[in-house]
């Protein structure tokens, strides 16, 4: 059985999702202090750790640090949709994801199901991934639509590349911008948002309906679509 | 333009009283050397000219003074014997003493009647001078401007190197200063009135001149109409405060009132659907148990929007809305709000014209609040499947966003009223909406306003300045879809 431990200093929040989260199958550890979030991931090892960002006693951002020190299992973290800055912060601290309070149950869920399918086949490195019509072959560095082969650039490759490496994860500017064009570039968002559309054409996604890639403003973007 | 207001002083100088009944003897007694004049007639008139000249130049005294300083030296240069104060002659004596009578008499007249001239012209200059002043006080117009004139038109009218006015009412504070503030010994005049004392007024001369006593009146005189406009300020800023006050107390009751009822009616749908979903003594199908719970869900999205432009307001109110600006996107930021509200905008046809445009700096948050708002409101006034067109494009040295519906519109006369927060009553919020949206807007530097749509409807835009201009590529990209 999957474990979720789900950290939160609200009762009420804690009660909903145990009551979500075990309907769904999962089983479920809840705390409400960094302490607690913290010892518990050391000793129980869940699979998967929801965050909540403000907490009484600790800093969200340094309870991932704490965890990310002894373990790489995955942190969804849920804030109140106010500060981008904070939410970059725990991204890069090495939260997995973050979820905007208040959120919906099956946001939630299907945000906490792409964490784990990550995590699963993080180790196996697939050769060709698929995406509906869109396929993204990495060994050979061919990208077809439609059977059609896509041409891009390099800079075009290495950031759909870096865009379908984790389906699902939300990727900060900062982190594409290192990935992609290296790390004296951390600040050109502009360069990302210049490709991003690139590829979006390309591609055949539209930013008024996005199917492939879902901005994030302020934060980053994220490939949305499902491999398979 | 300032005007100018040159005062001839009240007094002559005492240096030009001496120079002047020493030079104009003189230059006649020169004269009257160089022609040697025939008989004594011809110096006689060379004098009794130098005396005219020394009263209409230098007054009264200059005046009588070189009557004697003329009588002397006719009697001493030009009556026999010569080069002695000695008369021989009788017909001599008897004009000598004709002179100095007429001479006197005429530098005492002249003389007089210069300086009453010029202390005339003095005063009704001064109370031209005064009357400015007291106008400029109660003129409402700008303190510092006000302060600013009067230190101008003293520096004219004394001709002062500089003057300089330091006052202070409650907490405002004015300082002015006009030409040069060196030179003379300055003359410190206080600024009061009655037992109040407000600052000071300090009058430098020119090097090596003083202010003179009358000077000095005109400098106090001044200074009090200063005070009057500083009383007349402080008591404006207090009718206003007080006003202000008022306006903020009610503007206050109104939305408290506002907001609680904004707050309890998404409250009272969802205890209302809650309660129903739990009763036990009906049993609900599934249909109306989904309404029940997309009602729950609705509200609690309404309540969730409330909440956050209640908390914009309030640190409008604190004066804490301070942006967290980055380079954003202002295209991404739309592109994400529609993909958020997608469920709420299906009942209305959503269209968006992007054009590339530069990154602005930016608080993507707010601004995403602002677009939320916006197109909240275009739904909510929108025709069952009207349309509603969002466009994004450069505009000068800004991004432009506009949202544009085909509701009712809004009458050009509250096309600014509807800014205020809850002017129109509650429309579902909507007045808080756009009160917010014009306090971020404007937070970022920029401006908002709402304008006619073609074909009825309104239409809202907004522009966000831009930082750092990016090179912008003109090609138009014109998306259409369902959000």
């Amino acid at each position: 059985m999957t474990t979720v431990l789900v950290v939160d200093d609200e009762p009420q929040i804690r009660r909903a999702m145990r009551t979500s989260l075990d309907a769904h199958g999962y089983e479920v550890r809840a705390v409400g202090t960094g302490e607690e979030a913290v010892l518990s991931a050391a000793e129980q090892a869940p699979d998967l750790m929801l965050l909540d960002l403000g907490l009484p006693d600790l800093d969200g951002t340094d309870v991932i640090r704490r965890v990310r020190s002894f373990s790489d299992v995955p942190i969804i973290v849920l804030s109140v949709r106010d500060r981008q800055a904070d939410k970059v912060a725990a991204l890069d601290a090495g939260a997995d994801d973050y979820v905007s309070k208040p959120f919906g149950m099956e946001e939630l869920l299907a945000r906490l199901r792409a964490a784990l399918r990550r995590r699963a086949g993080a180790d196996e490195p697939l050769p060709t991934l698929t995406f509906g019509n869109l396929t993204v072959d990495l060994a050979r560095r061919l990208v077809t639509l439609d059977g059609e082969r896509v041409h891009l650039t390099r800079t075009e490759y290495a950031l759909l590349e870096a865009l379908v490496g984790d389906p699902g994860k939300l990727l900060t500017h900062g982190w594409l911008l290192r990935r992609v064009w290296g790390p004296g570039y951390a600040e050109e968002t502009h360069y990302l948002r210049v490709y991003v559309r690139a590829l979006r054409r390309k591609l055949g996604d539209e930013a008024a309906a996005p199917r492939l890639i879902l901005t994030e403003p302020g934060v980053g973007y994220r490939w949305i679509a499902e491999p398979g | 333009m300032s005007e100018r207001w040159i005062l001839a002083p009240g007094q002559v100088s005492r240096a030009r009283v001496v120079v002047t009944s020493l030079a104009a003897p003189a230059i006649a007694l020169g004269l009257g050397l160089l022609i040697q004049p025939e008989r004594e007639l011809g110096a006689l008139s060379l004098f009794l000219l130098a005396v005219v000249a020394a009263a209409v130049v230098a007054g009264m005294v200059a005046g009588i003074a070189a009557s004697v300083l003329g009588f002397l030296a006719l009697n001493y240069f030009f009556t026999k014997p010569l080069h002695t104060f000695h008369v021989a002659d009788r017909d001599d004596v008897v004009a000598l003493a004709t002179f100095l009578v007429v001479a006197l008499v005429v530098g005492w007249v002249v003389g007089r009647a210069v300086e009453e001239r010029a202390r005339a012209t003095r005063r009704e200059r001064e109370a031209r001078l005064l009357n400015y002043a007291a106008i400029k006080s109660l003129s409402g117009e700008p303190l510092e401007r006000v302060v600013n004139d009067l230190a101008g038109a003293l520096v004219d009218a004394l001709r002062l190197s500089g003057c300089e006015v330091q006052a202070s009412v409650g907490d405002r504070s004015v300082v002015a200063r006009r030409g040069r503030m060196e030179g003379g010994t300055p003359e410190h005049v206080p600024i009061a009135r009655g037992e109040a004392t407000y600052g000071q007024l300090i009058a430098v001369p020119d090097l090596g001149a003083e202010v003179q006593a009358d000077d000095r009146r005109l400098l106090e005189s001044a200074a009090r109409q200063i005070a009057v406009a500083l009383e007349r300020t402080s008591l404006d800023a207090e009718v206003a405060d007080a006003r202000e006050e008022a306006e903020r107390s009610q503007a206050r009751a109104a939305l408290f009132s506002s907001v609680t009822h904004d707050l309890r009616t998404p409250l009272a749908s969802i205890k209302a659907a809650v309660t129903s979903l739990l009763q036990e003594d009906v049993a609900l199908a599934p249909d109306q148990q989904r309404d029940l719970l997309n009602t729950v869900l609705e509200e609690t999205d309404r309540l969730n929007r409330l909440v956050g432009n209640i908390l914009e307001l309030a640190r409008v109110r604190a004066g804490a809305l301070v942006p967290a600006k980055q380079a954003t996107a202002v295209d991404e930021v739309v592109e994400s709000v529609l993909h958020r509200m997608a469920h709420r905008l299906a009942k209305v046809h959503v269209r968006t014209i992007v054009r590339d445009t530069p990154e602005v700096a930016a608080d993507p948050v707010q601004i995403d609040q602002v677009l939320t708002n916006l197109l909240e409101n275009a739904v909510q006034f929108s025709p069952p499947d009207g349309e509603v067109v969002v466009s994004v494009a450069p505009w000068r040295s800004a991004v432009r966003v506009t949202v544009t519906d085909h509701g009712p519109g809004v009458p050009p006369e509250d096309r600014e009223r509807v800014f205020e927060a809850f002017s129109h009553g509650h429309v579902g919020g909507s007045g808080l909406g756009l009160a917010i949206s014009r306090a971020i807007v404007l937070a970022h530097g920029g401006r908002i306003w709402i304008e006619g749509a073609p074909g009825g409807g309104t239409a809202v835009s907004f522009d966000l300045p831009v930082r750092d201009a990016e090179p912008v590529d003109q090609e138009a990209v014109t998306a259409e879809g369902h959000a």
